[in-house]
């Protein structure tokens, strides 16, 4: 410590450790203590804080399980599928992007040349200045009843009644998917970009189909890249909230909306809390799947 | 001013890695002082020791008489010059040289007219404007020493600045350095791999090997007269022979070698060391080697071998010669214009004097 | 052979697939923020209009969250930047055992969701403030300090990965230097590191400050009874949707493109002056420079933008689509007036075009309901009984969308049940903004 305050002088010091402490302390981790302290505890109205009632309880974690009536009989089924929904449509929008990014992102890499992989990159950032809620906005113009798509559709007699794509979700899986092509093109991108072309041409000098060419020699090296993008993706999906806002359907709730609806509405902090926590639980739990399964560090995740 | 160097049984340790093993010396104030040694033999640290930017693990550090504990880099009478230079990219070299006035609070005024002062004594008057980037490695080194006098220290520190130089450079620096230093008149320390620069620069060189300072004297001792097999083979070019002690007489010794018995001389060192039938290790040096043409000429010592190579390097021949012994020897002849009498192939004997070769006691020898 | 055209032929129109998923939404979007219909969209399209970009200068709840975001994002850059700075240069300092740890601290708020990231401010500072017995007035509850507090969690770390990547460029012997020549550690800090940092300081800032302007999941939490102009946005796109949304993307989307295309060209003109420089002294700048000069592509860019915004400005002032706007509701109620009720579809007492229309010169007849459209367009499965609420409210999205047909959990946001008769916004002018 000494050496410390001797290398970078005593103003500089408090400076360096003062800002981190501060950062580290009261942003990073204290609050997220508090907020799992908050989520054990009973939603009690200010005067009560602090007194008797004011114990620790697992009721809000179970609520999730079991619903109102703490009865282990009745299973929350409403609270329950729609965290396993939003789970699922994230690992689903994970792997749509994933399929579409990739053959891109190697195109970019790989095969476009100078001048014309710069505009592509230009234009592939463009569309992402645009505000998430502006985009959201955008498809459900399209996915509308008379928007674009539907009066396609009915116009080139694909179909007769405009097709509800609100309900069906499919508006929403659309929009998710766009909303972080970005984030799963450049890590895949950087990843592959700097794989030696001379392997790839060994590869095929010495017969290999294209689709093992990928396989093979590609998706290995640029594991760490698709490890960033999926992790991103999936996380950013499952904790998504503009977009299932805007462009959800009456039957597709997130499990954010139902976060955000006991800090809004329904007036429950704790449980609200708790059911944060869940979440951030799940995203953790599956970025260390993602770092175990593709033998990644946490440093080369985040960009 | 000048000021005198002393270090007074440092010990320079990182862990369990030893850097520096008690080293206790002084610096004349004044003096042009080298510490030559290979890569990784502490010279480095040993400088950045005394410069501040390192504690002693052990020992004290003198400058001037005063202990130099717990002092900074900032508050010593020491100027380092790096081995990368490190001018300040931002700044144009006028702002560079006087640096140390803008943090001292000097105003515009005067340091620009200091600047002026130094660009003189480098010779680089105009060039004062431009930034650093835009200048020769030997313009950039000149502009380096300028920085570091216009602290005005006591003693200036050099960290091998010119390795990064080629040939011609470097040999047209060095004769500017030491004419600078006599000029400025204060106390330089330099460090170097490069026996050359030390050799011709310094007053007296320190030759270090694995963290010990294993030899401390002027140039032309150092090369005549190494006190250890290190010195000896890292110093010039060095004919080494390992040999077994029969006699010792006074400050002569008679070795047996496989080129048969030599007379030589034991140096200050090995009076205590080598006893008969100890092992030691002789050392002659390619230009004392003379050709022995029949019987004539009184040397002490006579060995047979055959010219294996010759190398023409211009100025000096270089012969490969093969004996006795599993290790050739190299000698060094003059190129007089006259060419050489003997050629590849031809068995010559070779003599020396007892003087010209001296017995040290076995030791770890430079690497090749 | 033919494998290979194949191939080439399938991966350009995966390719061109791609960009249209990528930028389709965007142009539909562009281009019905031109359309005067009520509801956006590009199809079909009824008159060319700028109105909405004139009412959405006016539209106060914007602006008020317009100055809220440019506030907090100034504080937010005047907060992570010295913070990420501090992070990256104290983790060049660090013990080597400690640095993984450090460093997976510092960059967890990013992987993070900003949901939890919002959640956790508010509620950390909502104790403190009970702790201390704060009044409602006091900082532990203004929404602005706490999105401050909440967006610079994750943003330093942002700012941090940028000065990581420049001070990874810096040389140590410059500060030994410094110090050598008799500078204090202060001196060294401000005179050789801090001007070494500047780049990396002004891209960290404008990183710093988009990231807030853009944030949503963090500030809905934070920002307490305030506003932001991601905010409002949220809740006019969930309310009351029209065009003057489309509009201020079309504004964003222009500004952002601009912003690129400028610097793009200033990072081009300081290649030159760098490539010119070197090349000092040599032969005056030859006739293909200057050719290329014209030429630029971004040079051409910037003049067609230029061009285009002209003429919009010049549109915006004097085109009045007025009278196209009479003409298509005249259009429209001939259509009604034709139009035979289809029997699938009990269209209720009134039927739904009937109510609408009924003002000349009002605004054209909200949603697709009277455009004369086949029978079915609609509500899928939708009773539009007259006790519908839906019928009588602003049907420029969210009636024909079918969303808020009635829910079976009492957590929609704002009830539906409040968007019913009684709404007074039914009175209101139909334009789309809703009840919040």
């Amino acid at each position: 410590m000494q050496k410390f305050i001797r290398k970078n002088g005593i103003v500089v010091s408090i400076y360096l450790l003062g800002a981190c402490t501060i950062w580290i302390a009261l942003m990073i981790v204290l609050p997220q203590v508090f907020m799992l302290d908050f989520s054990f505890r009973f939603n009690l109205p200010p005067a009560k804080i602090g007194g008797p009632e004011d114990v620790y309880t697992l009721s809000n974690y179970s609520h999730l399980l079991f619903g109102r009536a703490n009865n282990p009989e009745s299973f929350n089924w409403l609270d329950t599928s729609v965290f396993g929904k939003t789970i699922t449509a994230a690992i689903f929008v994970t792997i749509f992007d994933v399929v579409i990014c990739y053959p891109i992102a190697f195109y970019l890499a790989q095969v476009a040349k100078g001048g014309y992989a710069r505009f592509m990159v230009l234009s592939l950032i463009v569309p992402f200045w645009v505000n998430e809620i502006l985009r959201a906005f955008a498809f459900r113009i399209i996915f509308s009843s008379s928007g674009l798509i539907n009066t396609v559709g009915m116009g080139m007699g694909i179909w007769d009644e405009p097709f509800d794509f609100i309900k069906l979700d499919i508006a929403l899986y659309a929009g998710l998917g766009y909303a972080f092509i970005l984030l799963m093109i450049f890590p895949i991108y950087n990843a592959v970009e700097s794989l030696d072309k001379n392997q790839l041409e060994a590869a095929r000098d010495l017969g290999s189909p294209w689709w093992r060419i990928h396989w093979r020699v590609v998706i290995p090296f640029a594991k760490p890249g698709i490890a960033s993008g999926c992790t991103m993706v999936f996380m950013l999906s499952a904790g998504a909230l503009a977009a299932p806002q805007i462009l959800g359907g009456p039957s597709s709730l997130w499990f954010t909306q139902i976060i955000y609806q006991w800090f809004n509405t329904g007036g429950n902090w704790p449980r609200g809390s708790s059911y944060a926590i869940v979440l951030l639980v799940t995203c953790t739990i599956f970025v260390m799947l993602m770092m175990r399964l593709f033998k990644v560090r946490l440093g080369e995740i985040a960009r | 001013m000048s000021a005198d160097v002393q270090l007074e049984h440092v010990w320079i340790k990182f862990g369990s890695f030893v850097a520096v093993q008690d080293a206790d010396l002084t610096i004349k104030g004044g003096e042009f002082f080298s510490f030559l040694g290979p890569s990784g033999c502490g010279k480095t640290t040993l400088l950045r020791t005394i410069s501040g930017f390192q504690e002693p693990s052990e020992g004290k550090v003198f400058i001037g008489g005063r202990d130099m504990a717990g002092i900074g880099p900032n508050l010593r009478p020491t100027a380092l010059i790096f081995q990368n230079l490190a001018l300040f990219p931002l700044m144009a070299v006028w702002e560079n040289i006087t640096f140390s006035m803008e943090v001292r609070g000097v105003n515009k005024a005067g340091r620009r007219k200091r600047a002026e002062e130094l660009l003189e004594l480098i010779a680089l008057s105009d060039q004062g404007e431009k930034k650093v980037s835009e200048l020769s490695g030997g313009q950039r080194q000149r502009v380096a020493i300028a920085r570091a006098l216009c602290v005005e220290p006591e003693v200036l520190l050099l960290d091998e600045p010119l390795s990064a130089l080629d040939l011609k450079l470097r040999q047209h620096m060095r004769a500017e350095l030491r004419a600078i230093q006599k000029r400025v008149g204060i106390t330089f320390i330099y460090i170097t791999h490069d026996q050359g620069e030390a050799l011709t620069m310094s007053d007296r060189v320190a030759v270090m090997s694995a963290g010990v300072v294993e030899q401390m004297a002027d140039s032309e001792t150092i090369y005549d007269r190494p006190e250890s097999a290190f010195v000896a083979s890292f110093v010039g070019e060095n004919n080494a022979l390992a040999g077994k002690i029969s006699t010792i007489e006074g400050d002569q010794a008679l070795v047996d070698t496989p080129f048969g018995p030599i007379r030589a001389r034991l140096s200050e060192s090995s009076r205590g060391a080598l006893q008969p039938n100890g092992e030691a290790f002789l050392f002659v040096r390619p230009e004392s080697l003379s050709f022995v043409n029949g019987d004539a000429g009184s040397f002490d010592n006579k060995i047979q071998a055959h010219i294996a190579e010759e190398q023409f390097e211009g100025n000096v021949r270089h012969l490969v010669l093969k004996g006795a012994g599993d290790k050739p020897l190299t000698m060094s002849v003059i190129n007089a214009g006259r060419g050489l009498e003997y050629h590849v192939g031809s068995e010559v004997t070779l003599g020396f004097n007892s003087d010209l070769v001296v017995a040290l006691p076995p030791g770890p020898l430079a690497a090749e | 052979m033919t494998t290979e055209r194949l191939t080439r032929v399938f991966v350009f129109l995966f390719i061109v697939l791609f960009f249209a998923y990528l930028f389709g939404p965007l142009l539909i979007m562009g281009v019905s923020a031109f359309n005067s219909s009520t509801f956006p969209r590009a199809t079909p399209w009824e008159c060319f209009t700028t109105e909405w970009f004139v009412k959405l200068g006016k539209d106060e709840r914007l602006l008020e969250g317009l100055w809220h975001s440019i506030a907090i994002g100034f504080s937010v850059v005047c907060v992570s930047v010295p913070i990420g700075m501090a992070g990256a240069i104290l983790l060049t300092q660090v013990n080597r055992k400690i640095r993984p740890v450090f460093y997976t601290i510092i960059i967890s708020p990013i992987l993070v969701p900003g949901v939890v990231l919002g959640i956790s401010t508010l509620i950390f500072w909502d104790r403190l403030g009970t702790m201390f017995d704060a009044s409602y007035n006091s900082i532990f509850y203004s929404g602005t300090f706490l999105t401050v507090i909440g967006q610079s969690t994750f943003i330093s770390a942002y700012c941090m990965l940028v000065f990581i990547a420049r001070l990874q460029r810096f040389d140590p012997a410059l500060e030994e230097a410094a110090l050598d020549l008799g500078a204090t550690n202060f001196q060294t800090f401000y005179k050789i590191l801090l001007p070494f940092m500047m780049p990396a300081v002004f891209s960290a800032a404008v990183l710093a400050f988009l990231a807030s302007f853009e944030n949503y999941n963090t500030t809905i939490f934070t920002i307490v009874s305030e506003s932001t102009l991601t905010t409002v946005l949220a809740s006019k796109v969930r309310y009351g949707i029209d065009p003057s949304i489309s509009a201020l993307a079309v504004i964003i989307v222009a500004l952002t493109l601009l912003g690129a295309i400028v610097f793009e060209v200033m990072k081009r003109r300081e290649a030159r002056v760098a490539e010119a420089r070197k090349r000092e002294g040599m032969a005056p700048v030859s006739r293909a420079d200057r050719a290329s000069k014209i030429a630029d592509p971004a040079h051409i860019l910037m003049a067609l933008v230029v061009i285009a915004g002209v003429g919009f400005v010049y549109l915006l002032a004097f085109f009045d689509s007025a009278a196209c706007k009479t003409h298509v509701l005249e259009e429209k109620r001939i259509l009604q007036e034709r139009q035979v009720i289809p029997e699938t579809q009990y269209q209720g007492i009134f039927g739904r075009g009937a109510i609408e229309g009924l003002e000349p010169g009002a605004e054209p007849a909200p949603g697709g309901t009277g455009e004369g459209a086949p029978a079915g367009e609609g509500e899928p499965g939708g009773y539009k009984g007259i006790f519908d609420p839906n019928v009588l409210k602003d049907q420029s999205g969210t009636g024909e969308e079918g969303s808020e047909a009635p829910q079976p959990l009492p957590d929609e946001e704002g009830s539906n049940f409040n968007k019913g008769i009684f709404d007074p916004n039914v009175l209101k002018q139909q334009s789309g903004t809703g009840e919040d």
